[in-house]
């Protein structure tokens, strides 16, 4: 679904790389996370796939076909089929929950019937039944970053991509983001989060990359086969598992199914 | 659903920031209002031209019924009177220095005087029999007026020789200079109107940058993003533009019609129907500056 080849990126000549030879695949249906200080590429990573920038060399692909060559007037239906969130959720403050979800929708020139049926579907996909009516400020972080999810995925895009989306939340809420994003993927999209909270990557149990000064120094699968579950309860153990190891760089090196403190 | 969608955020956007808006209609009412008023002088110097003047420069008025001069003395102009001033008119003294002339025969000067005089009361007053027959003479040098003056004048049957020129150049040269300076502070305002719909523009788009990051990504098109600033600044222009078509209208209507013709009753002006061939002109002007000035301010404050 989304495949790096060679990615280089330089935000600035006399800075090193924001993104240095990465070559990465990301599968139709996955779930991965995207970890690593401050300034290791992370969002720089969303952003290619997005086509917001280009990259310095190497290919992006997205749905089989290379960013760089999809045309300025064909990149909003590239962007169509992708949903973003991000850590200060970014909604209007003068719309209702309701409005904001269907604003996705107008812009693209849904009719008003399919929005009437669609919105009401997807709040309850993301546990906000109830709210239609509430602004964004007689809202919860929580829900706020919930309504902000449901207006990522209203028009069904293959690919959500979140961005610190637990950010400004404490660790109960976060984990009900989490648990949102999970029946998403569930329901088939390929989510791709950049974070930083170890405790939900943790809990995940899901594809972890690392990247660290633009390199992908990990690229483990964790639990695949129960990540199709939740699992709250195990948080404490499974802690233990998380690689957080500082070792030689290894780019592109994915270790499907790998154990505890493998590469 | 896109257009109800876009209607509603050019509502959203022009009730945001009604100042500015305000001083785009203002700005591009007085710009346009000098332009149509260079556009009005010129349509009133062509009403006075009349059916001669860009034809001819010398006009020999013929007797008639209450005419008085020298010539005049045994009455109206007889037949033979008329075809001695044909034969020297054709005669090679002073064919030399004419290239053309025509006859105006008093039912023509009737219908050429209502056609010019068609928007003042004195056209009712006026029968064919008061408008005097005439020989209307193209010149090969204008200067030489002179030299058809002299010869024509002490003619039996002729009233008066006229070099029509004379009478009117002045003015339409004081006219010109009029517009001309009309068209000058157009243009200094327009370069304003620009000015001040590129900042309108960029003010909007700063304050809906929230809504149009969110176009963007949720993949939007190029055209929805940017129609909407687009035609807030077009629809504030056209709106200029209507205003100053009205007050063009009106300027014709009470100062010409109902002031100006009464002072000067034997001068020909323009009807206030006349200047609304000038509203669809700066309509679309007003329309295209500010579409043009919005879609260069768009291509760079508003990334797609
Ligand atoms: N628009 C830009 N212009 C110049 N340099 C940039 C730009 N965006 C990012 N960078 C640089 O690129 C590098 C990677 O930035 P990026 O935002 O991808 O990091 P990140 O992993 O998302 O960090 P964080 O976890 O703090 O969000 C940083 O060194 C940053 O300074
Ligand atoms: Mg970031």
């Amino acid at each position: 679904m989304i495949r790096f080849d060679n990615v280089t990126k330089v935000y600035d000549q006399t800075a090193r790389p924001a993104l240095d030879n990465i070559n990465l695949e990301i599968d139709r249906g996955e779930f991965a996370f995207l970890v690593g200080a401050s300034g290791s590429g992370k969002s720089t990573f969303l952003r290619l796939v997005l086509k917001e920038d280009r990259a310095s060399s190497g290919a992006v692909y997205v749905a089989g076909q290379n960013v760089a060559k999809i045309s300025s007037w064909r990149v909003p239906r590239l962007r169509r089929g992708i949903g973003v969130v991000f850590q200060d959720f970014r909604l209007l403050p003068q719309k209702n929950v309701f409005a904001n979800v269907a604003f996705a929708m107008q812009v693209i020139g849904k009719s008003r019937s399919v929005i009437r049926d669609t919105v009401p579907e997807v709040l309850k996909t993301v546990g906000l039944e109830g709210k239609e009516n509430r602004l964004p400020h007689e809202l919860s972080g929580g829900e706020q970053q919930r309504v902000a999810i449901a207006r990522a995925v209203v028009n069904r895009p293959g690919i959500l991509l979140a961005d610190e989306p637990t950010g400004n939340l404490d660790p109960t809420t976060s984990m009900g983001i989490m648990g949102v994003l999970d029946k998403i993927n569930q329901n088939g999209t390929t989510v791709v989060m950049a974070t930083h909270d170890d405790d939900i990557v943790n809990e995940m149990r899901k594809r972890v990359v690392e990247l660290k000064n633009g390199i992908v120094i990990r690229d483990e699968a964790r639990a695949l086969y129960t990540s199709m579950i939740p699992v709250v309860g195990q948080s404490r153990r499974l802690k233990d598992a998380s690689g957080r190891d500082e070792e030689p760089p290894t780019p592109g090196d994915r270790q499907p199914g790998a154990g505890e403190g493998q590469r | 659903m896109r257009l109800a969608f876009i209607l509603g955020e050019i509502g959203s956007g022009l009730r945001r920031n009604v100042s500015m808006v305000v001083s785009v209609i203002l700005v591009t009412f007085v710009s346009l209002t000098f332009v149509g008023a260079a556009g009005m002088l010129q349509l009133q110097i062509n009403q006075m031209k009349g059916y001669w003047y860009d034809k001819v420069q010398v006009a020999i008025f013929l007797c008639s019924d209450g005419s008085t001069a020298a010539g005049c003395a045994t009455g109206p102009v007889t037949p033979e009177q008329q075809d001695n001033l044909q034969t020297l008119l054709e005669s090679p003294a002073v064919a030399q220095y004419v290239n053309d002339f025509q006859f105006e025969s008093k039912d023509e000067a009737y219908k050429h005087f209502k056609d010019q005089f068609s928007n003042s009361p004195i056209v009712d007053s006026v029968t064919p029999d008061q408008l005097p027959a005439s020989f209307r003479i193209n010149m090969k040098d204008p200067q030489k007026y002179q030299i058809i003056s002299e010869t024509f004048s002490s003619q039996p049957g002729v009233e008066t020789v006229i070099d029509q020129r004379q009478l009117l150049e002045r003015l339409f040269s004081a006219m010109n200079a009029a517009s001309l300076v009309a068209v000058s502070i157009a243009g200094v305002m327009i370069v304003c109107a620009i000015l001040l719909i590129a900042t309108t523009i960029r003010l909007s788009a700063f304050s809906r940058r929230r809504e149009t990051g969110i176009m963007r990504l949720v993949g939007a098109s190029k055209m929805v993003i940017q129609l909407p600033f687009i035609l807030e600044g077009v629809i504030a222009a056209v709106i200029g533009a209507a205003l100053a078509s009205g007050t063009l209208w009106a300027v014709a209507h009470f100062f010409l019609g109902e002031y100006l013709s009464k002072q000067y009753p034997d001068t020909a002006f323009i009807s206030p129907g006349q200047t609304l061939i000038l509203a669809p002109a700066l309509l679309i002007l007003g329309g295209s500056l500010a579409g043009i000035s919005s879609l260069l301010t768009l291509r760079r404050y508003l990334k797609v």
